[in-house]
């Protein structure tokens, strides 16, 4: 038997050894392990564990072709620790400077002040920054603002706080930021922030509204929409080394940012800069108080532009001054304006879906009184002069827009019945409209009527619409009798493109009859004709129909003879429609002709312009034959 | 081997003790270089995903940059400054299509292809007449 290859003795004591060595890292072990295990833990934890947040994207606003009306971009917030500059890196502050597309003198003055004197205490002499000299010559040192600077806790021996982060630009793009930090220049970092662009800038402006610095949609679809936009915030948990930066390995748990969904709109971004090239135009011609612009599908309710008078750039929202915050408004559902004679429609399709009148049917508009449930009312005078105004049929009544003719149209209704289709057309209540803090209007029930309002509602005194009802309204007979809710929104796609929701049309109710809306769409043609009051708004071939309106405004308690309201509200082609447009401009009296804003002369002639423009870009076909025919004889060849 | 020996026994223990070190000092080492490749593979997944993260940064600037440029009113002022003289096509110039533009070319094609006969052409088939 072997004696083995050591001694007894060695064995021993290589074996206690050995034994004394694991016992101590077993005894080390458990109180790191056991008894200290608590306050390691809390320790380690407090200093290693951490939570990184993960922002979600916000998903993009697109138009009903897909361009990218607001998206989420990446900048960043670049500043200096001016306690880390090196002198060496002062050869390089140019191209910082040109790269940041700031004067070198001022770049310079924020690295040049290393601190800040105590607020409370007056500057003294000698608590001048470290670097004093000033090579651009520039005689103040900059103070940066609270916001834009971080110092350190405890002040110096000067009473002084030294700056440790003071802000240089905080729209640095990211590759501007990859050149910058190309240059190596010790103490100049900047914060990744996500920051919503606008890259139409105004277009749009009042529908989109804006998210505001500090990431909360403000107004507009932005808010509107922001349940489905702003997506949802992911994390993980994890630990980090000595230097702060993520030990990846030691991830825990981990959920997923969810980035938001894109909501896609049915504006179309060219249909918009039409509308919004002419009320430029308009603008510039005019030079009224306000003036907004409205294009819709009449069939489906869906808005395809919507524009305001003045407007505002989405990406400078907050450098609007104060005492023209009223830019922001949209006023196409946030004013209110009495519609005038646009609003003759009412009564006139009333009438014939009650079977009162026919398009035939003859009136008296040679008096200034009539009576009325036993008592005598004035009627409004005429704006057009009739040959024969004891024979006015009703196509005159429309076309020529006869105040007396809509007031007896509402007379032949009754009080409740007119006020009952009014409410059906809309007035007096929401469209639904999602955006812009839309009123109701004004229309008091006939329980508040004077004696002469049922002569003056007619004709759309003594009523308030917003732009965006009176559209709705002319909607109605373009659709065929249906009230419909105006849309903005068609669909909602996730961050991969997929369909989530699609917006359907949404029909309010029925107005008036289609034979009814058929009929009063044929007779609207005529007020954009010859024989009408806005021949300025016929597109030959077309079938335009429309109704002009010129309403006195009310300054002052009156109604005043120099502050007019002109619109022009239709569609077409009239016995298909395709398109309705809104024109309304407020106040352009004192550069109209005659100093007058009518209709006619300020409104019909963007409808057109609108119009013409519309017909190329949505392919809208004529609808008589005769065009065919020309088209057909040049063959297909550009002249 | 019988183990009735006091050295045999220390013997055996110590043999085992060593085995017992180097066995565990491996599966040790093997634990530590797989922590390593983990973390390696962790690291690079964050890199990959911090590169991800960048690429798209870029490819959202770089979409609102595109985005911008096709402004309508950036494109009239291009349009302006090159004196390129694109203007809007006029009324006159629009030919309404009432049929399928897609058939209406293709019949355009075939009628260029074929001449004007409309394709109603002698053709002859040598094969089928020397059968």
């Amino acid at each position: 038997m072997s004696k083995g290859f050591a001694s007894n003795y060695r064995i021993v004591l290589l074996a206690v050894g050995i034994v004394g060595c694991f016992g101590a890292l077993g005894a080390r072990l458990v109180f790191l392990h056991v008894i200290d295990r608590d306050e390691l833990v809390r320790v380690i934890d407090k200093a290693r564990r951490q939570i990184i947040v993960e922002s979600a994207r916000r998903g993009d606003i697109l138009d009903a072709r897909g361009n990218i009306l607001a998206t989420s971009r990446s900048l960043i917030v670049l500043g200096v620790d001016p306690q880390s500059l090196r002198p060496g890196d002062e050869k390089k502050w140019p191209q910082l400077a040109e790269l940041l597309g700031m004067p070198l003198s001022d770049l310079a003055r924020v690295f040049y002040t290393k601190t800040r004197a105590p607020a409370a205490a007056a500057p003294k002499p000698d608590a001048a920054p470290l670097f004093t000299f000033n090579p651009s010559g520039a005689a103040k040192p900059a103070t940066p603002d609270d916001d834009d600077t971080e110092f350190d806790d405890t002040p110096n021996e000067n009473g002084e706080r030294p700056i440790r982060w003071a802000k240089l630009s905080e729209n640095v793009a990211e590759s501007t930021y990859a050149k910058i930090q190309a240059l190596d220049l010790k103490g100049v970092y900047g914060a990744r922030v996500y920051r919503r662009a606008y890259p139409h800038n105004s277009l749009a402006a009042h529908i989109i509204g804006y998210v505001n610095k500090a990431g909360e949609p403000a107004v507009g679809l932005e808010r509107y929409a922001d349940f489905y936009l702003h997506g949802r915030d992911g994390w993980r948990e994890g630990e980090r080394d000595g230097k702060g930066r993520e030990v990846a390995q030691f991830r825990t748990r981990e959920v997923p940012a969810a980035d938001g969904y894109s909501v896609m709109l049915s504006i179309d971004s060219t249909v918009q800069h039409i509308i919004e090239a002419e009320l430029e135009a308009i603008a510039q011609k005019y030079q009224p108080e306000k003036a907004t612009i409205i294009v819709s599908d009449p069939r489906t309710g869906f808005i395809l532009a919507l524009a305001n008078y003045p407007t505002f750039d989405l990406n400078d929202y907050n450098k609007v001054p104060k005492d023209e915050q009223g830019a922001m408004r949209n006023i196409a559902v946030a004013d209110m304006y009495e519609p005038g004679s646009c609003f003759k429609i009412v009564a006139a399709s009333g009438a014939l879906n009650e079977n009162l009148v026919t398009p035939s049917t003859i009136f008296d508009c040679s008096f200034d009184r009539i009576d009325y449930k036993g008592k005598s009312r004035s009627l409004a005078r005429e704006d057009h002069h009739f040959a024969d105004p004891q024979h006015v049929p009703l196509t005159q009544v429309l076309s020529y827009s006869s105040n007396r003719g809509a007031a007896q149209l509402a007379m032949l209704l009754g009080d409740e019945r007119f006020y009952d289709y009014a409410r059906a057309f809309g007035f007096g209540q929401l469209t639904g409209f999602p955006v812009g803090g839309e009123i109701d209007g004004s229309m008091a029930p006939p329980s508040k009527w004077d004696g002469l309002t049922i002569t003056r509602m007619p004709m759309g005194h003594s009523i308030a619409a917003t732009p965006l009802q009176m559209q709705m309204a002319m909607g109605v007979i373009a659709s065929g009798g249906f009230l419909l809710r105006p849309q903005l929104i068609r669909e909602i796609r996730d961050a991969s493109g997929e369909l989530v929701y699609r917006y359907d049309t949404v029909v309010k109710h029925r107005v008036i009859s289609e034979q009814t809306a058929r009929t009063m769409a044929r007779l609207l043609t005529g007020v954009a004709s010859n024989e009408g009051t806005a021949p300025e708004a016929a597109i030959p071939n077309y079938e335009v129909a429309g109704k002009t309106g010129t309403t006195q405004k009310i300054i002052n308690g009156r109604y005043s003879e120099h502050h007019h309201v002109a619109s022009f509200i239709g569609f077409f082609p009239a016995s298909r429609p395709r398109i309705a447009i809104s024109v309304i401009v407020d106040d352009a009296d004192a550069h109209a002709l005659n100093g007058v804003a009518y209709g006619a002369k300020i409104a019909a002639p963007s409808f057109k312009h609108i119009g013409e423009q519309l017909i190329q870009y949505l392919d809208i076909k004529p609808v008589y034959a005769a065009a065919g025919a020309t088209n057909l004889v040049m063959g297909g060849v550009r002249p | 081997m019988k183990i009735s020996s006091t050295h045999g026994l220390a013997n055996q223990l110590l043999i085992y003790t060593l085995i017992l070190i180097g066995g565990g000092g491996s599966l040790g080492l093997s634990a530590v270089w797989m922590r390593h490749q983990i973390s390696l593979t962790a690291n690079a997944t964050k890199v990959l995903e911090a590169r991800i993260a960048d690429v798209e940064r870029r490819v959202s600037e770089t979409t609102t940059a595109i985005e911008t440029e096709s402004d309508p009113n950036v494109l009239l002022q291009r349009n302006a400054e090159w004196h390129l003289g694109l203007v809007p096509p006029g009324q006159a110039q629009i030919v309404h299509i009432g049929e399928d533009p897609v058939r209406r070319l293709a019949a355009k094609r075939n009628r260029a292809l074929l001449g004007e006969t409309g394709g109603v052409v002698a053709v002859a088939f040598p094969l089928a007449l020397q059968r």
